[in-house]
């Protein structure tokens, strides 16, 4: 029924189109990434939205990042872009700019204070040569501790505040017969998991450095070599499954009480909503490290260039719909982040994501990611080097510095 | 090309004057333009592409500038890139055999007249019909040494029993090899049977007649007629070789660390993840050279030098 | 058909040889199913159960919500209708590729191995050497090929990639069967004044039955499964079932549901496993040779 009414309503535009040339139908075809059931749950309510303001959100979803992606770059290409797509917040759409294939819309940033109500690092992250050139929608908080609360009772220990101490109840818990760390054997939450420890144990400063400016003086500090090392120990608080696992089967261990720890993004929360479980009751979640420093990233969408004066007036809506308060609320729950407005009120949110809003609050807390600090090619070279180091345990942690600066060299 | 092709038979006999013969292959010709065509733009034209990409330095999206070997000579230190093309040696050498040998073995236990033909055929071809994203996640599963097989015999009470191949560095590229196997066997079978399909079945008459063995016959007498079949096999197995890489996206990400990264995987995630178009392209030439060093004079000696099969 | 004639020997009742062939068999057929196993057990239980990562254990309580899910309910973006959207769709795109792909295959390997054509050798060593090269290299220039010539993001764009990707496969197929096709056959039907097309037609092509079946399932197959060309090629209104078989399994933030991924494999790989069940009835003895002697 409402099928039907969907596609009779979509002929009628597509009609009225034809007959009256350019009558200001807004018809958006939206390209992401999103397709998982609560990821499919979040980007309905921003359709939903537009609906609600009289456009009409034609879906593209791809999954897989790179797929999307390459998609919608072959399509801007091809001159048959579609009105607005999905990129990590960060560097990836560098090029896209240059080219002049994207719109330029830092007249609605200044009108919506977008500079005032958004972090720093997201919005350097979005601003290229002074203007937005697309509308971040979320902040995701990457490395989040996520633990097994029962298992840590039981065991008589406290969550750990800092890495050298979840090394050592790391290894009272593997005495104990359960894994202290469930972790995603694959290389980029392998990379994930380092990252944590950098920032956690190395600090903001090393983090940036290391990612952002990319300088090997870095590499050369003791703190470096010595959290090198610590991350190393790590190895040995995951079980032998864990090279090539999903990390949803990482997650699945902490649900089944079977893992304590695991490292990854709040997006990872969906796993334990889809199990039922309530953050802060079965499962808890904390930033390990001296201090709480968040290392923020996320998701923006860009609005490929157009003269059409039809579809620009579709984009301005959009934008005003992804930035609506109601909508990032409501969006950002189902999508595990947090809204990329500190402007607004999260007390309905969940305890991780109140705690995420809390943290982020004090700008010194604010880490930018790996995506917005480094181009892909140093990211991937970088992640090649770690998988290698995680995985080799007879690899010294001065073997692996040495590969990274490789890679610095290389990446220019 | 094969022993019937040397046979090299003439044109209809009777003096064809050479104009004539123009005319009557001209429909020939004009069958073949298409693909010409074809071949022209698309696989003559991508390849000189990619070629000349490889010497710029092109991130997200091609650029024509000139950075001369700047991108050959940073693949060539790169341990990955060295890994992946160890490895798809390994994988290659196991792989083209493995298939050769079961398919082959299928396929004639399949033809010995059995009950069930059709079932059997299509149990040992389905892998083939699936996607590689998730029954590689089965194939994940069953090799892990906390789910699978490992945990499956060490229930049964054998508790030092270890099958850790998957997470061992060292090994992980033969559990690629054995879903491999399995992905590929069945469809070396269906070739290899479509061929046993066609020898003339007076030749088993007169092996029975003679009284020769059955394996005898295969061996002998069927496995040379197979020829074509077999280098089309081969043919069609290398290709999937170097194209490899959804079987290890699905099972290993190209873990445990760079353990099993392959080519293919290398050049994918150097142009769409990692915006390295320019490395990405050098290593696809590199590619590309090699299977035209290893193909070229085997491709020249058999299929462009007798020219078709006439005189 | 009813006078097949037998491979070996033929015996009339079990004797060691022929236990022998059955328990080969019946032992490959096992390693080939176990995956398979998984799969199905998987796709019968709730996620409850297959987070406690008993892999091959059965259900203890059976359920077919993941195939209903899978095929109509499953969400793969806003859209909430499982892989069932694109089944038309792959339809379209699958039975003018395979027709079109295998016609050319087999006309190019009869004319590649009975006609003697300048150049053409050669033509068909590149085309071979085409056929090592990673599809995805060739997107990017393809793209811009399509869109300057007006029919990129259309049905007859995805098409034509297919036909043009399938050619050296099916190039090669062909050719090489006909290579093993006696010759005489053909020079008879030269002597009987036979032309290009007609000796195609009324002589060769009623010979190529078992390559047929293998051109079929590859080409089947491929299409079928085929997924990046689909994505770049075919355009939003024309996306074939594996762009929603690839959004169901293969997130990479969001929750997994193994259940619903297994079943959505399965069923996507419905269209090729029938075709191979049903094929396989052309897999019989002697069509070639019989038409031979004819």
């Amino acid at each position: 029924m409402s099928m039907k009414t969907r596609v009779s309503a979509y002929t009628l535009s597509v009609a009225l189109i034809w007959s009256s040339g350019a009558l200001a139908q807004q018809k958006a075809e939206v390209l992401h990434w999103w397709t998982s059931a609560g990821e499919s749950a979040s980007v309905k309510v921003f359709a939903d939205q537009f609906t609600k303001a009289g456009g009409t959100w034609v879906d593209n979803a791809i999954a897989g990042g790179a797929n999307a992606r390459t998609a919608g770059i072959n399509r801007m290409v091809g001159g048959n872009p579609p009105t607005m797509m999905q990129f990590n917040t960060g560097k990836q759409f560098d090029e896209l700019v240059s080219n002049d294939l994207v719109r330029d819309v830092d007249a609605q940033a200044k009108a919506g204070k977008w500079r005032e109500i958004m972090p720093k690092p997201i919005v350097d992250a979005t601003v290229r040569e002074g203007k937005f050139f697309a509308v971040p929608v979320n902040i995701h908080g990457q490395n989040w501790m996520f633990y097994n609360t029962k298992i840590f009772a039981d065991a008589g220990l406290e969550p750990p505040k800092t890495f050298p101490e979840l090394v050592e109840s790391g290894e009272k818990l593997k005495a104990k017969g359960i894994i202290p760390i469930a972790l995603g054997g694959q290389p980029n939450w392998e990379h994930n998991l380092f990252r944590a420890v950098v920032v956690g144990h190395g600090g903001a400063d090393m983090f940036r450095q290391l990612y952002g400016t990319r300088k090997p003086d870095v590499l050369k500090s003791p703190k470096f070599k010595e959290t090198v090392e610590l991350f190393g120990k790590m190895r040995g608080l995951v079980d032998p499954g864990s090279p090539g696992r999903n990390w949803n089967d990482a997650t699945a261990l902490v649900i089944t009480n079977k893992a304590a720890m695991h490292f990854n993004g709040d997006w990872a929360k969906g796993e334990f909503i889809a199990a039922g479980q309530t953050a802060g009751k079965e499962y808890g979640c904390t930033v390990v490290g001296q201090e709480p420093k968040l290392v923020i990233g996320g998701d923006v969408f860009v609005f490929p260039a157009t003269k059409d004066k039809t579809a620009l007036a579709t984009q301005d809506k959009l934008i005003q719909v992804l930035l609506d308060p109601t909508s990032q609320i409501e969006f950002n729950k189902k999508k595990g982040s947090i809204p990329v407005r500190m402007d607004v009120d999260v007390s309905s949110m969940d305890t991780c994501a109140q705690k995420s809003h809390s943290i982020l609050k004090d700008p010194a807390n604010q880490v930018e990611s790996m995506e917005i600090l480094s181009p892909p090619n140093f990211s991937g070279a970088m992640q090649d080097a770690v998988t290698q180091y995680w995985n080799n345990p007879n690899m010294s942690a001065d073997a692996f510095i040495e590969k990274i600066t490789s890679a610095m060299r290389d990446a220019g | 090309m094969d022993s019937i092709s040397i046979r090299a038979p003439s044109m209809p006999s009777g003096g064809t004057k050479t104009q004539r013969r123009v005319k009557t292959r001209l429909p020939a010709a004009i069958a073949l333009l298409p693909t010409a065509l074809i071949v022209l733009v698309v696989y003559i034209g991508c390849m000189l592409w990619t070629v000349r990409l490889s010497f710029t330095s092109s991130t997200l999206l091609p650029k024509l500038d000139w950075v001369g070997l700047a991108q050959y000579s940073r693949l060539f230190v790169n341990d990955r890139f060295l890994t992946s093309a160890s490895n798809i040696i390994i994988f290659g050498a196991l792989f083209i055999s493995g298939c050769l040998i079961i398919g082959f073995l299928l396929a004639v236990f399949i033809d010995q007249n059995i009950r069930g033909e059709g079932l059997f055929r299509t149990v040992f071809l389905y892998p083939y019909s699936m996607s590689f994203v998730v029954t590689g996640v089965a194939w994940q599963w069953f090799l892990n040494p906390g789910l699978g097989l490992q945990k499956l015999v060490r229930d049964m009470g054998f508790e030092s029993f270890t099958f850790d191949w998957l997470v061992n560095q060292r090994m992980a590229i033969y559990t690629i090899v054995v879903a491999g196997l399995w992905h590929g066997a069945g469809l070396t079978m269906a070739i290899l049977l479509a061929g046993l399909r066609g020898v003339d079945k007076d030749l088993w008459k007169a092996a029975k007649i003679d009284g020769i063995p059955t394996w005898r016959v295969y061996t002998s007498v069927v496995l040379p007629l197979l020829r074509p079949m077999v280098v089309t096999a081969v043919v069609l197995l290398t290709t999937g070789v170097v194209k490899l890489y959804d079987l290890v996206v699905a099972m290993t990400l190209g873990g445990p660390g760079i353990a099993t990264e392959v080519p293919a995987k290398f050049v994918m995630d150097h142009l769409f993840e990692r915006n390295n178009i320019g490395l990405g392209t050098a290593a696809a030439t590199i590619m590309l050279i090699t299977v035209v060093s290893i193909l070229a004079p085997w491709v020249y000696v058999r299929y462009v030098r007798p020219q078709g099969r006439h005189a | 058909m009813s006078t097949v004639v037998p491979q070996g020997r033929r015996p009339q009742h079990l004797t060691i040889g022929r236990i022998g062939v059955y328990a080969f068999l019946v032992t490959a057929a096992l390693f080939f199913l176990l995956p398979l196993w998984i799969m199905v057990v998987t796709s019968l239980k709730p996620m409850e159960e297959i987070r406690l990562g008993n892999i091959l254990a059965l259900p203890s309580a059976m359920t077919f919500e993941a195939w209903a899910k899978a095929w109509s309910s499953a969400c793969t973006g806003l859209e909430c209708n499982g892989i069932s959207v694109g089944f038309w769709n792959s339809m379209r795109i699958l039975i003018p590729s395979v027709i079109l792909s295998i016609m050319a295959g087999a006309i190019n390997g009869y004319a590649l191995s009975f006609w003697r054509v300048k150049g053409a050798n050669l033509m068909f060593g590149v085309l071979l050497l085409g056929a090592f090269i990673p599809y995805q290299v060739f997107l990017y220039p393809l793209v811009r090929i399509f869109s300057l010539s007006g029919i990129y993001n259309s049905l007859t764009c995805i098409v034509l990639v297919h036909v043009i990707f399938g050619l050296p496969t099916m190039t090669l197929l062909f050719r090489n069967y006909y290579a093993g096709l006696p010759i005489e056959l053909f020079k008879a039907a030269r002597i009987d004044g036979g032309g290009f097309w007609s000796i195609f037609f009324r002589v060769i092509l009623p010979m190529s039955t078992p390559i047929l079946v293998v051109a079929t399932i590859l080409q089947v197959t491929g299409i079928w499964n085929d997924f990046i060309f689909g994505l770049t090629f075919a355009g939003r209104e024309n996306l074939p079932m594996t762009v929603q078989l690839n959004n169901i399994v293969n997130s990479t933030q969001g929750e997994r549901a193994y259940n619903v991924d297994m079943a959505a494999t399965m069923l996507a790989a419905l269209v090729p496993l029938v075709v191979y069940f049903v094929s396989g009835r052309w897999f019989v003895r002697g069509i070639a040779a019989g038409a031979v002697k004819g």
